[in-house]
């Protein structure tokens, strides 16, 4: 079942009459009861899987909570212990709780590596056996991933940290658990939900808002319409380059690149857009993923903008850890007294960077070209700290004015090339098909083809192309508009009935008209779903 | 303290006007990277342990709350 299909507008309709029919305080089952027909839809043994993973991470909480309860009421008992003591009973108790979270987080991430990279790091080792002259054949497993592994296991790593560190309490209520794991219209694509923000609005009844639900349906409708006029179109040019790459180069790479780059961005974002308006049906405000990622003046800057759930997820729990461990801060004085004070205080913080890339990378996929993917990124946002002296310097002896508009634009413009560049490795089939293409980018300098007609030949007829132009006018202005902190939703509200309601039967209309969908027209899956 | 945590922030970043603001991680102005240093500095300087449950944004948003934390952790 997806976010497109009838199916999914069943469920989601029946739910929304139940839920708003039950007891106030019951109204969370509803959602639960939802969540598991969505799982179990999609096969048994995928919602077995599930319970057996809710299982874990609900004990691993529990106990976890359980400690740190102890903890606390041990220390408050005893006020006449002394400082070391109290040191030393704390040491004991964060080498028990370490070793529960370890147990729950190897459990939780062991199925997502296992089920998810189990052939590519076979492959990989038994390529390395192969170097060294030792040959075999590298066993496969051919097991479906579960439906949104990759999300509802970081959802629930996350939580499992936050009640380590004593930030959440845990829940003691089995199916309340369930029900923050699996929530269904986030479950296939996120956005990455925080226990703290997320289950409290979930387990808590909202009554029927019909303001509330009518803004919900208008941000699903602009997701809607995002996805199924923007995205599959734009996507078919990115297809017609990335599956025939041996036939474009120059400006043809650059311009699928670009397609691609605005396809996923639609398609994410319109994802996205539909699930937040869904949950604000129910009275649930889920967690923002995107904030105009191409305004980005910056690599660094577009990685707060995009995914930003998965970013602040990487953040929290990857990169802030690594970076004030012992080993790293062990690093960074063996790096100072060799290479001096700077490199010692911003080594230890590039590679904590790197390694979180590098899992935001490969956790697209088992693949090189998504480790390549990964440390493009971090590369660019390394070069650009370490070259900034650089840059001011020159800056200054150019008397560039930083602050104008071209200057900003120049910057926005640069970060959307560079973002592009890594698209490749994502998108291309292969991390060696993906360094041909930007070999075959870079050779060819061939500008006529913005004249010439070239971009007439991909795929799309002119009615489609002047689509996907419209389309391109009508994200702008809105992405320009919310940049200058304009709420659409609450400007559409605020303007005279008729002008309100044209907006709306209008947009409607041109989805109806205009969409990519039907019998005749397919419209793919989310590109993050497969993720 | 005040003096120190100020010259700390200053140069860690020189345009940023620390006084005025008021939601300097919420608001993006301190970036992740700027945090690593900023902590690693403030436990250099002030003898104390900033532990990753620390790093949330109502310890770094204003210099205010910075020292809060800072007493806080001297104690």
């Amino acid at each position: 079942m997806t976010l497109l299909s009838i199916d999914f507008v069943v469920l989601l309709t029946v739910t929304a009459a139940v839920y708003f029919i039950f007891p106030l305080r019951q109204r969370w089952t509803v959602l639960l009861v939802s969540s598991a027909v969505f799982y179990f839809y999609g096969g048994i043994g995928t919602g077995c899987f599930m319970i057996f993973t809710i299982l874990c991470i609900h004990i691993t909480a529990i106990r976890l909570d359980w400690i740190n309860q102890g903890q606390k009421a041990y220390l408050e008992n005893n006020p006449q212990l002394s400082r070391a003591d109290k040191k030393a009973y704390r040491d004991t108790i964060q080498h028990k709780k370490r070793l529960i979270l370890t147990l729950g987080l190897i459990v939780c991430l062991g199925f997502l590596v296992f089920l998810k990279y189990f052939n590519f790091l076979s492959g990989g080792a038994f390529s390395l056996l192969g170097l060294l002259g030792i040959s075999g054949t590298a066993p496969q497993i051919d097991l479906a991933l579960p439906l949104g592994i990759s999300f509802y296991t970081l959802q629930a790593a996350g939580y499992m940290i936050d009640v380590y560190r004593g930030k959440s309490p845990a829940e003691k209520n089995l199916a309340k658990t369930a029900l923050f794991v699996s929530f269904f219209p986030q479950i296939i694509q996120g956005p990455i939900g925080r226990y703290h923000h997320l289950a409290p609005q979930l387990y808590q009844g909202h009554r029927f808002d019909s303001v509330r639900c009518k803004h919900g349906l208008e941000l699903a409708l602009w997701g809607l319409i995002k996805k199924l006029t923007f995205a599959e179109y734009v996507g078919t040019a990115a297809d017609t380059i990335f599956n025939s790459y041996a036939d474009y180069e120059g400006f043809m790479i650059l311009a699928g690149s670009a397609a691609y780059g605005l396809q996923v961005y639609a398609d994410f974002s319109g994802g996205m857009d539909i699930i937040r308006g869904i949950a604000q049906i129910f009275g649930i405000d889920m967690a923002v993923n995107f904030e105009r990622p191409y305004f980005a003046r910056s690599i660094a800057e577009f990685w707060r903008r995009w995914h930003i759930t998965l970013g602040a997820w990487m953040r929290d729990y990857v990169f802030y850890p690594l970076s004030l461990s012992q080993s790293f801060a062990k690093l960074g004085r063996h790096t100072r007294k060799i290479f001096g004070s700077y490199m010692g205080k911003m080594l230890p913080t590039f590679l904590a960077s790197f390694i979180s890339f590098m899992l935001v990378g490969i956790w697209h996929g088992s693949s090189w070209k998504y480790a390549a993917y990964g440390l493009w990124n971090s590369t660019i946002i390394t070069s650009s700290i370490l070259l900034e002296p650089v840059y001011r310097r020159i800056e200054e002896r150019l008397h560039i004015n930083t602050q104008c508009f071209s200057w900003k634009f120049f910057q926005i413009a640069r970060t959307f090339f560079l973002v592009s560049i890594g698209r490749i490795f994502s998108r291309a089939d292969s991390f060696l098909t993906a360094l041909w293409m930007i070999r075959s980018m870079f050779a060819t300098f061939n500008p006529w083809i913005f004249t010439d007609k070239s971009l007439l030949q991909l795929g799309l007829s002119i009615p489609e192309i002047t689509l996907v132009l419209c389309m391109l006018i009508v994200i702008f202005t809105v992405s320009l508009m919310q940049e200058k902190g304009i709420h659409i939703i609450q400007a559409l509200d605020r303007q005279n009935f008729l002008f309100r309601w044209l907006v709306i039967i209008g947009s409607i209309l041109f989805l109806l008209i205009y969409g990519a969908y039907g019998a005749s027209f397919q419209a793919s899956d989310f590109v993050y779903q497969q993720f | 303290m005040r003096e120190q945590l100020m010259e700390i922030l200053k140069e860690l970043r020189p345009d940023v006007d620390f006084k005025k603001e008021k939601a300097l991680v919420t608001d993006g102005i301190l970036d992740s990277f700027d945090i690593v240093s900023l902590v690693g500095e403030l436990n250099a300087q002030f003898s104390i342990a900033i532990g990753v449950d620390e790093l949330e944004p109502e310890n770094f948003d204003t210099v205010d709350a910075i020292q809060a934390l800072v007493s806080r952790l001297e104690d």
